[in-house]
């Protein structure tokens, strides 16, 4: 399309705007992305065939029905109560000892964040950890902010664990194995830091009590499960669609499909009702998605990702490793302080202008360092990912606010030590080793 | 008839009360609900009997009603337990119980009709409504009984 610069001009005032509302919420999030989204067709910077059926410049479909596909399956897996089952199993592995306690349940967090994803998984430990701190008599706040974390950092692992990677498989082609591959070594030697590191972080909540933690003992953990066949299938089901991942390249089709296919069966298998296989489904993050990938898509179509993928080239000029630092670093800050959602959705268009059709280790590696620092640069704050806003919401209703400043006070040093330890990974696998 | 005419008095619990005793006078004379004031003596929120569970409920239990199944047996029957010590004003906002808007909550004027008690009743899933004067003081409350009562034996 060839775009006046009136246009361009509104198009850029309509994006800010819409960013600067999200990133300060003075608007709901949804709501600024739908009216960014409705002025861009507004001002025609964007239309019904490029936001509907456009691939490079329109709703991305793949992202949207893989969520909710994963949000489905998660849907029916609630209902197993194998999450509330695996949680008290494993605090009383840990003789309710409050560091073990944190340890296992962030490790159940980061493995089942990579298998499905980060958000739903901690919408389903969070409540039954409050159960855990309330036995063991310790305060949940420092448990909270850990599994968001945790979070982040396993769902870093895979293509499916955290929507900025989702975002980024669509846009790159990269496979789920390729995330498996490249980024699962480094989340499992962070998980194995963060595990130490939150040692310290949160060692006032530590203080074991003999005589509270008997009290976690006493838990039924089999009381949780209600349906031990429905769980049999749902775990085959879920194994099935791993698989389905893996193969995904080989079998030819898109992870979203696999999703939904996973989806399908299991709602097939499960015989619930819609409500209850739904009740997982956040349409909100849907509907936000949807408005941002019409507002990115709009600055895509008037040529301006184009422009500032040529001014991104001629800076790089392809020095790759200054081009990696830079996205790295320069996500992990952006990520704290935008959501990394939206951040993600509007950098993979300029990333991929920067990568284009190259396989070469070193231009793919700015592919994972934009993952890489989205996805750690999250955990800076409370509202950096949608996993720490998902968990401080719980925690709020729950009477244990965790305000902004105290999340980002333990953030930045996760942040920081996590990014830290990516930059000599990347750079030894993707410019040294490769 | 107005609201007024078939408003009867009820106890009312203040935000300062302590939340055991004011649950204990809900079981105990077979109450459909609590109306809670404000400061000023205001309805701030009728809770219906079935919300007043709620104060003893950790919200957790709530968000995954799964885990309530794993208490043992003798402390599930204590639940109300968690009530000791705890004002009202204490249990209120966690809660939620404060509605967002005023339309939100059930409460009628003295001069409105069965009609439109029934209609608030019936929008607001409420099984009690408060009855306010034209200062806001509660004057007394409308039961789901009184109201049907009325208005089969007018029809």
């Amino acid at each position: 399309m060839t775009a006046d610069t009136w246009q361009v001009v509104a198009a850029v005032a309509v994006f800010v705007g819409a960013y600067v509302a999200i990133a300060t919420e003075v608007v709901h999030r949804v709501k600024a992305a739908l009216i960014g989204a409705a002025l861009m067709l507004a001002i025609g910077a964007s239309d019904g065939d490029v936001a509907f059926f456009s691939q490079d410049a329109g709703i991305d479909w793949n992202v949207i029905f893989l969520l909710l596909g994963m949000m489905v399956i998660v849907g029916v897996l609630k209902q197993t109560g194998l999450f509330e089952y695996v949680a008290v199993w494993a605090a009383k592995r840990a003789g309710g000892r409050p560091y073990r306690v944190l340890v296992l349940l962030c490790t159940m967090t980061a493995v089942a964040s990579a298998a499905l994803d980060n958000v739903t998984t901690v919408l389903l430990i969070v409540p039954v950890t409050l159960l855990v701190c309330d036995r063991i008599g310790a305060r949940p706040e420092g448990f909270l902010i850990a599994l968001a974390m945790a979070s982040n950092i396993g769902g870093m692992a895979t293509l499916i664990g955290d929507p900025p990677n989702i975002i980024i498989a669509s846009r790159s082609g990269l496979s789920f194995n390729d995330f498996l591959l490249n980024l699962g070594p480094l989340a499992v030697v962070l998980m194995g830091v963060f595990l130490v590191l939150i040692r310290w972080l949160f060692r006032s909540s530590f203080s074991y009590d003999a005589e509270r933690a008997a009290a976690v003992m006493t838990l039924d953990e089999r009381r949780a499960i209600r349906d031990p066949r429905l769980l049999r299938r749902s775990l085959v089901v879920l194994a099935l669609t791993l698989v389905g991942f893996s193969l995904h390249t080989a079998l030819h089709v898109a992870p979203s499909v696999v999703a939904l296919l996973g989806a399908g069966v299991l709602v097939l298998v499960s015989e619930l009702s819609s409500d209850e296989f739904l009740e997982e489904v956040e349409w909100e993050t849907l509907v936000f998605f949807a408005g941002l990938f019409i507002m990115v898509g709009a600055l895509v179509n008037v040529g301006v990702i184009e422009y500032l993928g040529e001014q991104a080239a001629d800076a790089v000029g392809g020095r790759y490793l200054l081009a990696m630092t830079g996205l790295l670093f320069g996500s992990a800050v952006l990520s704290g302080i935008v959501d990394n959602i939206p951040y993600v959705a509007t950098m993979s268009p300029l990333v991929d202008d920067l990568v284009g059709s190259s396989e070469s280790p070193e231009r793919v590696a700015l592919w994972w360092a934009l993952a890489v620092g989205a996805d750690l640069g999250g955990n800076a704050t409370a509202i950096g990912a949608s996993a720490n806003v998902v968990v401080t919401g719980i925690a709020a209703r729950n009477d244990h606010p965790i305000s902004f400043w105290r999340f980002t006070r333990y953030g930045l040093v996760v942040t920081a030590v996590t990014i830290a330890l990516s930059w000599p990974y990347l750079w030894l696998r993707y410019f040294v080793l490769a | 008839m107005h609201a007024s005419d078939l408003a009867e008095s009820f106890p009312v619990v203040h935000l300062d009360d302590d939340a055991l005793p004011a649950t204990r006078a809900l079981a105990k004379e077979g109450l459909p609900g609590l109306v809670v004031v404000d400061d000023d003596g205001g309805p701030l929120v009728v809770l219906p009997a079935s919300q007043v569970l709620r104060f003893a409920l950790p919200e957790y239990l709530e968000e995954d009603p799964r885990l309530a199944g794993m208490y043992p047996e003798e402390e599930a029957d204590a639940f109300c337990a968690a009530l000791e010590g705890k004002t009202v004003r204490e249990l209120m906002p966690s809660k939620q119980f404060l509605p967002k808007h005023d339309r939100d909550r059930p409460v009628v004027g003295a001069d409105d009709t069965i009609i439109e008690v029934a209609a608030q009743m019936s929008r607001q899933h409420s099984p009690v409504v408060a009855v306010v004067d034209d200062s806001q003081t509660v004057v007394g409350v409308i039961t789901v009984h009184r109201l049907l009562g009325a208005a089969l034996g007018s029809s």
